[in-house]
């Protein structure tokens, strides 16, 4: 087990700048996610760890060693791939194998008949069949280790490429979108088992997604990455609660949080045209926006913040999620409701609400995060 | 990549083997008969201009021809009037060797009507082949009726048996039949195409159901669906199989030799080539290649233009 | 009743339709089978057992004499001879040349694909006019290759026996030698054959998922030769069995080399009296039905033989889910 490092790394692939300096440090032991949409560069950046691609520049270290220039196979790492990769002529077993024979027996030892009688041969065996049924235990596939892949659910072969990943000792595991070709109950399943797998051997994971759910749920440290960069990398509470940047604030939470155009005109702020008690700690800047997490906003049947129509709702059974469109600037927000709540949000009904100052993050018209504005409290209630 | 610098040499001495023949051959379509005896010239043979000695000995001057001929040589006795005609005979006879070459293989023995046997052919075959395989693979495809699979087992059974295997049988119901040396001897045997059977079958398979519904619900017979629905949807197959029969049968020898025997009219390409051989002497070999250039041309170019296509029509053979 | 008889006489009847409109569909394909493969295999057996002759009346029964023939006089131990070693040589050799030049082809990307082209040429050009060339390139003293093979004398090429001995008596006379003809034909039989295989060989490769490579890597397998075992060659399987089948049956059919070059007697001492050969010579020229129908139903148990062989091991090695 050792921790993982990544310093600077670039990576073009013709015109397209896929990586524009990446830095992330590992440490031994940890879960870090890599999460972003598609084409930000997050499989790019495992494959560069793995060594099946190379950086234009930076440097890869592994523990202590720098491994920029080693090869994959030299690497001491192991990775479960999206389409599992498993090898369709050999069984469970046989695939399971495939990296102890690689890396313990000799290639003498490795023919097909003649490599039986070689000295050591036996005992070799022996100590990869252990291995292997050890592997095979711990992820409860011991029943198929006889089968060939063909003869396999896409579950059980996910399994399998997990199997081939644990039977050695790695530096480190590296998984590249391992559920998505799962169906959602299974997903979900296999997130917890994956989750306690990383606790029982306190190996370090590098886990790349596209579901931020899965990010938030399995991970010690998520790094969000957009465009070849990471935009912030913390821990899941911090993601969510302190973002750096706004399109942090996007992509992580479900739903998606609301954001409000805020202007300044001298030294007040307003939000829809009325005003904020707000206070400012350090400089100021022009156009901003504000964050609003679905669940910062309240239903407000007294002096209401502002108004509006109720124009869709998604009901999950333990919470509800109504859109508003508010009377100002036909602007759409997204409020969680209790159940107990629901007769007061019928389609199409008037609604007012409130939002929580304190759960207001200011972000500016670049979408950075400016932590020293703070909103003291909410609008001035509409004037009825 | 400079890693790679053994494969390049491995992979041009090779080329350099099949080649070969190749170069040789269209080099010396190029060459003086002296030329290819001596092993010289280059590729393009120095072209110096040569006489042609069969056309100097055809049109040898006698007796008539130099009484005929004395006026244009004043003052000259026999010899010397003879002599000036062989200079003119030898003059009138005298070409670059890519021309003596060339021209003599289009003279020597009716090559143009060789080709043309051979488009014929090849061209016929295809057309019948696609004729019977279509309807048939369709209907194995698509419809269904009692017998559907014993006449695919059918099919099945009879893709074990090569053509060429059997060809002395056909010979001989051919030659009861009083058809050997006929165009119908080259083509008929070569019509049904299992495996053009097979091939169609399995991509008709892969036609949606539903657009031949709705062929029919237009009032389609079976048999129209088959050309104006199947085939349109199958040409990018029936390119690749329409490459794979004619290379098949323009560059056949073996069916041809067995059944034209007297009737040169009718010979193929190879066939044409294979004459030349035979009475051939030494000094025949450059317009010996020139035939060979010109039968091995067509296909060639045809392939160099198109070759995805091509290699996926030889292939197709690999797709079962 | 009358609502009934109606009911019953309005019941349409769409499968005896469709089923009349395919065998209308199918009739012709049928009928050539049944014409063109399947009667003169039939034919062929039968005049195997006997000893017909074009332009008699009639024949005799002969029992298996032709087949005693077959198995017992020289001629035909010949012509198996000439026939396997033709099969056993061409076939792994062009095999493992199109394999070989896949592999080098493959790895060498958009690069490769000139070799591609190049090495496909002898599939396309007539065999009989390639023949022919080589023939040339062939003869003992004008030809190509005794020429190139001269420039060698006088330099340290005479250490090996081979070109010693040419040197001195003169290069081997290759198609007029009993040693060589069978060998040459084999080599021809190669170079026009292993450019087909290599493309088989390449559209199988293409078809290898290239994510196994890169398990394989991270599974440690470093060398070439590691990623070949581990992951080209099972994936190959269908592919060369396809490949070694088709390349036997074309063997089995070699014709054109042997008859261009020696139009009568299939090669000096028959070395090269392969079966598409005595077939013709006998059954075509010589006017022998009954022993060319014997040489052709043996001729046809090996195809047979060959591709259901093939069918078999493909059925069996399907196993990519």
């Amino acid at each position: 087990m050792a921790g993982l490092e990544v310093t600077s790394l670039t990576k073009q692939f013709g015109e397209t700048r896929v990586l524009k300096g990446v830095t992330l440090g590992i440490a031994d032991g940890e879960f870090v996610s890599l999460v972003g949409p598609s084409g930000c560069g997050k499989s790019t950046l495992l494959r560069i760890i793995a060594g099946l691609e190379t950086a234009n520049s930076g440097t890869v270290t592994i523990g202590k060693a720098e491994v920029t220039d080693t090869r994959a196979a030299d690497r001491n790492l192991s990775m479960v791939f999206q389409s599992y990769a498993l090898y369709p002529h050999l069984t469970v077993a046989e695939n399971i194998a495939v990296p102890l024979r690689m890396r313990e027996m000799t290639s003498l030892q490795r023919l097909p008949v003649i490599g039986g009688v070689m000295p050591g041969a036996r005992h070799q065996k022996h100590s990869i069949a252990q291995s292997v049924a050890r592997a095979a235990d711990m992820l409860e596939i011991g029943p198929l280790l006889g089968r060939k892949p063909g003869q396999l659910s896409g579950g059980q072969r996910q399994r399998v490429a997990l199997g081939r990943a644990l039977v050695r000792d790695p530096a480190a595991f590296l998984l590249d979108e391992p559920l998505s070709n799962l169906d959602a109950k299974l997903r979900v399943q296999t997130r917890t088992e994956i989750a306690e797998l990383h606790r029982k051997l306190g190996a370090t994971f590098v886990y790349v997604t596209h579901d931020q759910v899965e990010a938030m749920t399995m991970s010690d440290r998520i790094a969000v990455m957009m465009d070849g960069e990471i935009l912030q990398c913390a821990t899941p509470e911090i993601i969510y609660e302190d973002p750096d940047d706004i399109r942090v604030a996007e992509f992580i939470g479900s739903p998606k949080i609301n954001i409000l155009p805020i202007e300044q005109s001298g030294a007040e702020l307003y939000l829809f045209g009325r005003p904020l008690k707000w206070r400012e700690i350090g400089e100021s800047t022009r156009a901003m926006q504000m964050g609003l997490r679905p669940e910062a906003l309240r239903l407000m049947q007294s002096a209401p913040h502002f108004k509006g129509r109720v124009a869709h709702i998604e009901n999950l059974g333990a919470e509800i999620f109504a859109q508003i469109a508010l009377n100002d600037e036909g602007l759409r927000v997204t409020l969680r409701a209790s159940p107990a709540e629901r007769p007061m949000i019928e389609l199409g009904a008037e609604v007012g609400l409130g939002f929580d100052a304190a759960a207001a993050l200011i972000f500016d018209a670049d979408g950075k995060r400016m932590r020293k504005i703070e909103i003291i409290a909410g609008l001035t209630p509409e004037v009825a | 990549m400079t890693r790679e610098w053994w494969k390049h040499l491995v992979l041009i001495l090779g080329a350099l083997i099949v080649l070969a023949p190749f170069y040789m051959m269209v080099s010396y379509s190029f060459k003086s008969p002296g030329e290819i005896d001596r092993g010289e010239g280059g590729f393009f043979g120095r072209q110096e201009v040569m006489i042609d000695p069969r056309c100097v000995a055809l049109r040898q001057p006698d007796r008539a021809d130099i009484e005929a001929a004395r006026s244009r040589f004043p003052g000259q006795d026999d010899a010397g009037v003879q002599a000036a005609l062989l200079a003119e005979t030898e003059a009138a006879c005298s070409m670059r060797p890519v021309a003596f070459n060339y021209t003599k293989a289009f003279t020597e023995a009716p090559l143009m009507r060789y080709l043309l046997n051979g488009v014929i052919v090849t061209v016929s075959i295809f057309l019948i082949q696609i004729v019977v395989a279509l309807p048939a693979a369709y209907a194995l495809a698509k419809l269904k009726f009692w017998g559907r699979e014993a006449v695919f087992g059918l099919v099945l059974f009879c893709l074990l048996i090569p053509v060429h295997a059997i060809a002395l049988p056909l010979y001989i119901l051919l030659a009861k039949l009083g058809l050997t040396n006929t165009y119908a001897a080259l083509v008929v045997p070569w019509t049904i195409s299992v495996f053009g059977i097979f091939l169609m079958r399995q991509f008709f398979m892969t036609v949606p159901d539903d657009l031949i519904d709705a062929a029919r619900m237009d009032g389609m017979s079976e048999f129209a669906i088959v050309w104006r629905v199947m085939l349109p949807t199958a040409i990018p197959a029936l390119l690749a199989f329409a490459i794979f029969s004619i290379v098949a049968h323009w560059n056949d020898y073996f069916w041809p030799r067995i059944v034209v025997t007297g009737n040169r009219d009718l010979f193929t390409p190879p066939l044409g080539l294979r004459e030349f051989k035979g009475d051939g002497d030494g000094s025949f070999f450059g317009p010996m290649m020139a035939t060979a250039t010109v039968i091995v041309t067509p296909l060639i170019v045809a392939f160099l233009i198109a070759q995805r296509r091509f290699i996926e029509g030889i292939t197709l053979s690999g797709m079962k | 009743m009358a609502v009934l008889d109606m009911g019953v006489a309005a019941h349409p009847k769409p499968n005896n339709h469709e089923a009349r409109t395919a065998w209308g569909l199918a009739a012709p394909a049928l009928a050539l089978m049944f014409l063109i493969l399947l009667v003169p295999v039939i034919v062929a057996g039968v005049l195997s057992f006997t000893n017909y002759s074009l332009g008699n009346s009639g024949f005799d029964w002969v029992g298996t004499q032709n087949y005693e023939r077959l198995f017992t006089r020289s001629t035909y131990e010949k012509m198996f001879i000439a026939t396997f070693t033709y099969v056993v040589t061409v076939v792994p050799i062009s095999v493992g040349l199109g394999l070989g030049a896949a592999l080098l082809v493959h790895s060498l990307g958009r690069i490769g694909d000139i070799y591609k082209t190049i090495y496909f040429l002898p599939v396309m050009a007539t065999l009989l006019a390639m023949a022919i060339a080589w023939e040339f390139m062939l003869h003992p003293t004008i030809g190509m290759v005794n020429r190139t093979l001269a420039m060698a004398c006088g330099s340290w090429f005479e250490v090996i026996p081979f070109f010693a001995n040419g040197c001195n008596d003169g290069f081997p006379l290759w198609l007029g030698d009993r040693d060589y003809a069978i060998w040459v034909v084999c080599f021809i039989g190669v170079w026009q054959g292993f450019g087909f295989n290599m493309v088989l060989f390449l559209s199988g490769l293409t078809s290898v998922h290239r994510e196994l490579y890169h398990a394989a890597e991270m599974d440690g397998a470093r060398s070439g030769w590691d990623r070949f075992w581990l992951v080209t060659w099972p994936a190959l399987g269908p592919t060369t069995v396809f490949v070694v089948t088709i390349s036997c049956i074309r063997a089995f059919q070699v014709f054109d080399t042997i008859e261009a070059f020696w139009p009568q007697g299939g090669g000096p001492n028959k070395s090269a009296y392969v079966m598409m050969f005595a077939i013709f010579e006998k059954g075509v020229q010589q006017n022998l039905i009954g022993i060319g129908s014997a040489i052709t139903v043996l001729f046809l148990i090996f195809v047979m033989f060959l591709t259901l062989i093939q069918r078999r091991l493909v059925e069996r090695k399907v196993h990519y889910g």
